[in-house]
């Protein structure tokens, strides 16, 4: 890892983060989705934009998510995407379950070494 | 986000779709090209100009080409044009090893072929024989004894219960009865024998098949009064008329009967096995006089409607009829529902199976083979794949790479093995017993037989294929480095998988050769079950006489007498016999009784009419008391020998000579036995009378002058070839009635071995091809393994011998890692015969266990020195090695 400040996004938690987006500010296109992204993590991640549409295919393929057409701010045709029912469910199941792992990480991590 | 298997499940599903998804309906570059711009205007916006933007969107959205491939790969299953790479790839990598490919197809075509062949014997024989309308749905009803077993079954019906059937039932959607009826055929030459059946009207509307020329019987045929005509079958119109289409609408003389031919039958209608359909309608009659008539019935369930339902609704019917004539139904009874098949293979459809299980057994043993072949040759290959993953090739990417070389593999192995399959099948079905087979069935490589082939060959290239690629997919890439050097440790995991498929093949082939060496035991065994007679020499014809003339017992006998001694007079003609039945069949079933003896429940006894030549005929010796004399016989004193089993069952030892006998029977016959008590005057050894491999029954032999009544045969002892005395036995009954042909003849020997030892014979012939077969696979497979091994080994051989090993020390060790193989396989084998025992015990003739030691020791013993062969091979190659090439052997 050349630049620790950068992190690659894992695949699973990338999914996660844009659910949690969607859940949080309504429809959203891809570009959205982005900025979003990049301002949350104040730009600690590093990440190519593209992928976030290998993100939003896996979550449509998996119904959590729906992608209707519209028109952005600037009067740009865009797909928005917005959080299905069954997203939301699996928004709260992740979300305790992350909540859970990075408890325990953190845990381990801060432990001091015992001689 | 750790995806669930549900959540596997689902995206299945949208790749399944993405099969019939179109890429042009995807508005994916519409999408991106939309979010492109918004970046473009997003840096525009922040100051720069509109090229460095377009850059830094660029830069920022990343690689485009990259997505749009994840994406399809995503959202569909492997696309056409990977696999039409892959499959090139595989042609060419296979094409650069052709000894491998070959040895590989070579083993998998003997494998598929086999199976191939064998799946369309019992797709043909078993599960596809008639061509007739819903033949699926055709079964024939049986009166069933509770208290006895199937023997006592009876599926003969008086026209009356064929009527009350017909109309009572509500399961049926349609019922038709058969009934034998003996053609005695005259013309210029003479008097010939047809099989004949009398059918129902309807029943070629039952059947739905059309006439191949004129027409089949109509209902206008059974009207009183119309003109007599019959129907031919191909087989019989072809064999004995030379198919001559003239024939149609001529005149025959059937039993005195001028009949018209109007129709000849498709070559699968083979109904009843008869050579001809003659119309007739069963006629209800008041009270039954003689013989009752005997019809088969036929009857096609409703869609629906299943046996025991269907068996239920006839119980009631046979209950109403067994109210109105108790003496023709045992006391405690049900119906019973056969299939349509039963009427034929029977015994056979094990028989099949069991060898469908062998070849199984050795497709197994062909894919083992080329599974170790894979295996070796993917440990030669193994810097190929770490430059193919050091490139970015996944996992999952090789291991489909090294399937579709399993497939290729598979469908070449495939492909020859149809030609094969094909060959083998002719030699199948010209060893195969013809009368175990409908005569409805044509055995040919079909349809669902191909499609079975193309299964199988899928199947076997995952078996086979799936081990080496997963192997081949696990390996870090830094193992072949050090591997490169051809270490002494020498691939441990993969020669651990190799040895565990040498260990199943040596198992799995001597349950092979167990098999076949418990069928042909048993065939030997057959062949030495003591029959009781003598059968050889023996001349047997059956004698069919005109009804008409032939009524009372001394109608009957007035043919006889004369015969018997013109017969006996011939040159070389030892003896002569009359008999109702022959061996090793034992005539009718009779309840008895005897006198001064309570009855709990019915005894049964088997009944036979014979001459007072039939003992010496068939070298049956006395045991106690006498047989008939001549004068008992022409004066049809009431008599009777009885067989071992019946002094044991009936008597508990006793002495039954002088005792008496009630055959009730006889009672019924059409030329009926008033009064019908024997005096038991011998007793004679138990002679097979159930068939060969049944347990014998009681028997009873009596004069055949008390009842007019019975089946004839005439059995001739001869000094000669009893073939050679068919022509002189001819005239001699034409002398005495020219108008009586000669039915069925043939050696009594000739007649065993054809009924009796066809299908164990066939069962046996096939086995042992099989076992040899696999026999010769894991000598290769044994063979190829240790010479891989061995020359793997060739740096550590040199280096043991360059210490001072000598070459018996280097012979015994390669030989040892071979024979330690060979040794636990056989372990495993000799356990799964053991436990395999009851599925062949069926098979197996009496007398003969599934765990014969001799069958168990002469197969391992063949296993081991096989094993021993194939490891010595490589082992003195071994011996011959040259330390100092070894060591420098890099």
């Amino acid at each position: 890892m050349s630049d620790p400040k950068k992190s690659e996004v894992l695949q699973g938690t990338l999914d996660l983060m844009i659910l949690k987006t969607l859940h949080a500010l309504g429809p959203q296109h891809g570009f959205g989705i982005a900025r979003r992204i990049e301002q949350i993590s104040r730009d600690v991640l590093q990440l190519n934009e593209g992928t976030v549409y290998t993100s939003l295919t896996r979550l449509l393929q998996q119904k959590w998510i729906a992608a209707e057409w519209g028109t952005s701010d600037n009067n740009r045709k865009a797909k928005f995407y917005s959080i299905t029912a069954s997203g939301e469910k699996q928004l709260t199941l992740e979300t305790e379950n992350w909540q859970r792992i990075s408890d325990v990480v953190g845990r381990v991590l801060r432990l001091k070494e015992e001689k | 986000m750790p995806y669930t298997w549900k959540s596997q499940l689902r995206a299945f599903a949208d790749r399944l779709a993405g099969l019939f998804r179109s890429s042009k309906h995807d508005d994916f570059d519409e999408e991106v090209q939309s979010h492109f711009q918004m970046l473009v205007d997003h840096f525009v916006a922040q100051g720069m100009s509109l090229q460095d933007a377009a850059a830094a969107a660029r830069r920022q959205f990343g690689n485009t080409t990259l997505l749009r491939e994840n994406r399809k790969e995503l959202r569909s299953l492997v696309s056409i044009e990977d696999f039409a790479r892959d499959f090139r790839y595989a042609l060419r990598s296979l094409g650069r090893s052709r000894a491998f490919a070959a040895v590989a197809i070579a083993t998998l075509a003997l494998g598929i072929g086999a199976s191939t062949a064998i799946f369309s014997v019992i797709d043909n024989v078993l599960l596809e024989p008639f061509p007739y309308k819903d033949a699926k749905r055709m079964v024939f009803p049986r009166i069933h004894d509770v208290s006895r077993g199937e023997e006592g079954d009876r599926q003969g019906y008086t026209s009356n219960e064929f009527l009350e059937f017909a109309a009572q039932n509500q399961v049926f959607d349609g019922l038709t009865g058969a009934l034998e009826d003996l053609v005695l055929y005259k013309h210029g030459d003479g008097v010939d024998l047809l099989y004949g059946a009398d059918v129902t009207p309807g029943t070629f509307e039952f059947f739905g098949m059309p006439a191949l020329h004129g027409r089949v019987l109509q209902s206008a045929d059974y009207e009183p009064g119309a003109p007599p005509v019959f129907v031919l079958r191909y087989k019989t119109w072809i064999e004995r008329f030379n198919g001559d289409k003239g024939l149609l609408n001529k005149t025959f003389l059937f039993n005195g009967t001028a009949r018209t031919l109007v129709g000849i039958m498709p070559p699968r209608f083979g109904w009843y096995d008869a050579d001809v359909f003659i119309p007739q309608k069963p006629v209800a009659s008041a009270a039954t006089v003689g013989l009752p008539v005997q019809w088969f019935l036929l009857g096609r369930l409703r869609p629906g409607i299943s046996k025991t339902q269907a068996a239920a609704d006839l119980t009631v019917i046979a209950n109403h009829l067994a109210n109105i004539s108790p003496r023709d139904y045992p006391a405690h009874f049900q119906m019973s529902l056969n299939p349509l098949g039963d009427t034929v293979v029977g015994h056979f459809e094990s028989t099949l199976y069991t060898i469908l299980a062998a070849v199984a057994l050795l497709l197994l043993i062909g894919c083992a083979n080329v599974a170790n072949l894979m295996l070796a040759r993917a440990t030669s290959r193994e810097q190929e794949f770490a430059l193919r993953a050091a490139l970015g090739a996944g996992s999952a990417r090789l291991v489909r790479l090294l399937l579709v070389e399993s497939l290729v593999l598979a469908i070449g192995g495939a492909a020859l093995g149809l030609f094969v399959a094909w060959g083998g099948l002719k030699l199948i079905v010209a060893a195969m017993p013809q009368n175990f087979i409908p005569a409805e069935s044509v055995i040919e490589l079909n349809a669902p037989v191909l499609i079975f082939s193309l299964i199988v060959a899928i199947l076997t290239a995952m078996l086979f294929g799936l081990a080496p690629a997963l192997q081949a997919a696990r390996r870090d890439l830094n193992h072949p480095i050090r591997e490169s050097g051809k270490g002494l440790v020498g691939g441990r995991r993969s020669g651990r998988m190799r040895d565990t498929f040498v260990v199943i093949e040596v198992a799995v082939s001597l349950t092979l050769l167990i098999g076949a060496g418990l069928l042909m035991r048993s065939f030997v065994a057959l062949r030495e079950v003591r029959l009781g007679i003598q059968a050889d020499h023996v001349f047997q014809t059956q004698l069919v006489l005109p009804d008409g003339r032939y009524k009372t017992s001394a109608q009957v006998s007035g043919f006889f007498e004369p015969l018997l001694t013109r017969v006996k007079a011939l040159p070389g003609v030892v003896d002569a016999a009359e008999s109702s039945s022959l061996p090793p069949d034992g005539a009718v079933d009779s309840t008895m009784e005897i006198s001064g003896k309570a009855r709990d429940g019915e005894w049964h006894t088997l009944l036979q009419q014979v001459s007072e030549g039939y003992f010496r005929v068939l070298a049956i010796p006395l045991q106690q008391g006498r047989t008939f004399t001549q004068a008992e016989v022409s004066a049809a004193r009431k008599v009777a020998v009885v067989n071992e089993k019946f002094v044991s069952t009936y008597f508990r030892g006793a002495d039954p000579v002088g005792q008496r006998v009630k055959l009730s029977v006889l009672e019924t016959f059409g030329d009926p036995v008033r009064d019908p008590w024997f005096d038991i005057i011998g007793v004679v050894p138990d002679i097979a009378n159930q068939g060969l491999q049944g347990m014998v029954s009681p028997e009873v032999w009596v004069p055949y002058t008390v009842t007019g009544s019975g089946a004839q045969a005439l059995l001739v002892r001869t000094q000669q070839t009893p073939m050679s005395l068919m022509n002189e036995v001819r005239r001699a009954v034409s002398a005495t009635d020219p108008d009586v042909p000669l039915a069925f003849p043939i050696a009594l020997e000739e007649r065993i071995g054809q009924r009796l030892y066809a299908g164990p014979r066939f069962a046996f012939v096939l086995m042992a091809i099989f076992g040899c077969l696999g026999l010769i696979l894991v000598t290769i497979g044994v063979y190829s393994v240790l010479a891989y091994a061995t020359t793997r080994k060739t740096h550590e051989i040199g280096i043991r011998m360059a210490l001072g090993a000598d070459r018996a020390n280097v012979l015994r060790l390669v030989v040892k890692t071979g024979l330690r193989l060979v040794t636990a396989g056989i372990a495993i084998g000799l356990l799964a015969s053991l436990l395999l025992g009851r599925v062949v015990q069926s098979e197996l003739s009496r007398g003969v266990k599934p765990y014969d030691p001799t069958t168990l020791a002469v197969t391992t013993i063949l296993l081991i020195a096989t094993g021993a062969l194939a490891c010595w091979i490589p082992a003195r190659r071994a011996t011959r090695v040259d330390p100092m090439v070894a060591l420098r052997y890099e």
